[in-house]
């Protein structure tokens, strides 16, 4: 089977007044379709850079990252942006949602860009929304639902537009314990569905419950690869 | 993304910043407000002006009179000699004296009409090229032409030869093949009262046959009779070796050498007046007007501009996260830049709808004041002013314009926000607030 991610040499310096800052030192990473990976490591490491990089929403200072084929380096702003649109869905540890709009409309965001018509929209976003159990409060703003409805909405976003990989960075760092395991349980079904899902936490426990492979980050470097509790 | 979700985008951004919408949109209303007035104005001024001055005359007619006559400068009139002179100048085609009679009244009936007849050359006459409405241009001294005002002017004398008051004048008559009665009434010159101190008023009446009516032209035109300059002179008992006219009329090959003419005759010591000339002068005054109106204008659109730029920094600002968001989930920097684009011309063309509602009832409020003091004018001077005086007009393509310039100040002044946005980085924008 072909793997979805394929991180080979990925190095990513920030200069800062003149000096390189090395966030991220040299990761090879490969993850096959399907598999859920937990990202884990001390603050600062470069969980969420890796995390971005595979997103599209960095870019990588060296090193090639291949994802479901596509090779995003060199890639443009525009051909980034369709990369986002087609194949990644993102999920936020502040829900990252739109507070103006209902959850409907948050959860239809990405598929306005995609530019699907308004009645496929509506469908799409109609079931997105009953998968996560949102079904009755389609109509509400982000400030009339709970953090884990929130973040809820935020899955539906991220798997509105059917990606192939689902990346969630701390999904569950600004949820109760209970609520967190209600969204991961949430996440595996959306696993079960056929995305790769690459998560980052620092719930060691969380991690085990979830993973099929858990990776440890030291210092921008894969220090420890190991089977989840699900293996 | 399909318009009618960027339509729904924008307006739903828009909704949010109300006052700050109004705010900002109220710079584009003025400025559009001062530019729609300025060219309504041009466009009524042009309209009327044109209407108005053609009661002067043709725009290639020159009313040429007797020059001179102040303290210091020797009276001109107008003899062969000069009507010669006049035609001899580049341009002019033709060239029209006249003689009024001294006319005591014209009878028909029992009507009688108080407007001057005039001599002139048949010949000459035809080449103005003044329409008939009906009949034809006298052929003999005892044959008349009315112009298009006539008859419909005619009074009725009372028995002891005083007119009845307002509303006497009767419907317009068919003169057509009638025959009128005029009567001159020549007043003595000085040298004949200083032989005779008693000496009254001689009377010369002799009858026309109307054989044409004018169509209407101008306005001197229209309330004037023409017969020839023989019938003229007769009844004026002139001197054919001394023969002045009151005017003359000249023709210019084209509209453009008018101003020409014009001037070569003033430089002779001669008084001359035509549409064209006065137009002319009329519309530098109105330039400034324009101008200034113009001038106005820009300036408030430049700083309506401004003002756009502002808000739309300000609002792409306190947006930041959202255009991160809206990046993560796929959004490419072009749609995020018409997002923004299409705020920014949202601004615009509200501006442009206000300033196009603001000045369409500042028109028509000037057009009623100006009406009402030509109103009031024509009351007390007793000359009836046209009724047209809708100084500023505001046709169907000047309204479009002026909203589709609203909306391109708006576009304008949105790109540099709305580029900004666009290339945001995501993660930048995401960790915003
Ligand atoms: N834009 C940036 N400019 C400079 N340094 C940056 C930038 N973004 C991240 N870094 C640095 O890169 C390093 C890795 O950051 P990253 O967010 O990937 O860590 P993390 O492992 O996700 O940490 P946490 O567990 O706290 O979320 C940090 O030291 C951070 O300060
Ligand atoms: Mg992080």
């Amino acid at each position: 089977m072909a793997s979805a991610v394929e991180v080979f040499g990925l190095t990513r310096e920030y200069i800062m007044g003149g000096e390189a800052l090395t966030v991220l030192r040299g990761v090879d990473l490969t993850i096959p379709r399907g598999e859920i990976v937990c990202v884990m490591g001390p603050s600062g490491s470069g969980k969420s850079t890796l995390l971005n990089i595979v997103g599209g929403l960095d870019r990588p200072t060296s090193g090639s990252v291949v994802i479901e084929g596509e090779d995003l380096a060199g890639m443009d702003d525009e051909r980034l942006a369709t990369y986002r649109r087609r194949q990644v869905g993102f999920v936020f540890q502040s829900f990252n949602l739109i507070p103006t709009m209902t959850a409907r409309r948050n959860v239809e965001l990405p598929l306005v860009f995609a530019g699907a018509s308004p009645e496929e929209r509506a469908e799409r976003a109609a079931a997105a929304l009953a998968s996560v159990g949102l079904a009755h409060r389609i109509d509400h703003r982000p400030t009339e639902l709970s953090g884990g409805e929130q973040q809820r909405v935020a899955i539906a976003r991220a798997v509105v537009n059917e990606p192939a990989i689902m990346l969630a960075d701390e999904p569950t760092g600004n949820l109760d314990t209970r609520t967190g395991l209600e969204i991961l349980e949430l996440m595996r079904e959306m696993n079960a569905a056929g995305r790769t899902l690459l998560i980052t936490t620092h719930d060691r426990a969380i991690a085990e419950s979830v993973a099929d492979r858990i990776i440890t980050i030291v210092d921008g470097s894969i220090e420890n690869i190991e089977q989840g509790g699900t293996a | 993304m399909r318009f009618r979700d960027l339509a729904f985008l924008v307006v739903s951004n828009l909704r949010r910043m109300k006052l700050r919408l109004a705010l900002t949109s109220l710079g584009v209303v003025i400025g559009t407000s001062a530019i729609v007035l300025m060219v309504s104005l041009g466009i009524g001024l042009q309209a009327n002006l044109t209407a108005e001055l053609g009661d002067l005359g043709a725009a290639t007619h020159i009313t040429v009179m007797g020059g001179g006559g102040m303290p210091g400068v020797e009276f001109t009139s107008l003899n062969d000699e000069i009507v010669d002179e006049i035609a001899a100048i580049e341009h002019v085609e033709a060239v029209l004296p006249s003689v009024p009679v001294y006319l005591d009244k014209i009878e028909y009936k029992k009507y009688v009409l108080y407007s001057m007849p005039y001599g002139v050359n048949m010949e000459d006459f035809a080449k103005f090229g003044y329409e008939i409405e009906e009949g034809r241009l006298p052929r003999n001294d005892s044959e008349i032409l009315l112009g298009a005002m006539l008859p419909a002017s005619f009074s009725v004398a009372s028995e002891d030869g005083m007119m009845m008051g307002p509303g006497s004048t009767v419907p317009e008559l068919d003169l057509l093949g009638r025959r009128l009665e005029v009567a001159t009434s020549i007043y003595p010159t000085e040298q004949e009262i200083e032989a005779d101190p008693n000496a009254q008023p001689r009377q010369n009446k002799q009858k026309f046959t109307v054989v044409g009516i004018l169509a209407p032209s101008d306005m001197m035109t229209d309330q004037s009779a023409y017969i020839s300059m023989d019938a003229a002179l007769d009844m004026n008992d002139t001197d054919r070796r001394k023969v002045t006219y009151e005017q003359l009329i000249v023709k210019a090959d084209s509209v453009d050498s008018v101003t020409d003419i014009e001037k070569t005759i003033m430089d002779r010591g001669l008084y001359a007046y035509s549409s064209q000339s006065m137009l002319e002068s009329l519309k530098s005054v109105f330039l400034i007007i324009q101008g200034v109106l113009g001038a106005l204008g820009g300036i408030a659109m430049l700083v309506a501009a401004l003002g756009i730029a502002n808000t739309m920094t300000m609002s792409i600002y306190e947006r930041t996260r959202e255009i991160g968001i809206m990046k993560a989930v796929g959004a490419s920097n072009r749609q995020i830049k018409r997002v923004f684009l299409g705020e920014a011309a949202i601004i615009g063309v509200l501006g442009g709808i206000g300033g196009l509602l603001f000045s369409g009832a500042g028109a028509a409020l000037a057009n009623l004041f100006v009406k009402a003091m030509l109103a009031s004018q024509a009351t007390s001077t007793g000359v009836a002013s046209s009724d047209t005086a809708s100084f500023f007009q505001i046709p169907v393509w000047l309204a479009i314009f002026a909203i589709v310039f609203a909306a391109g100040i708006g576009l304008l002044s949105g790109v540099l926000p709305a580029v900004r946005a666009a290339n945001l980085d995501p993660l930048t924008a995401l960790r915003h607030e």
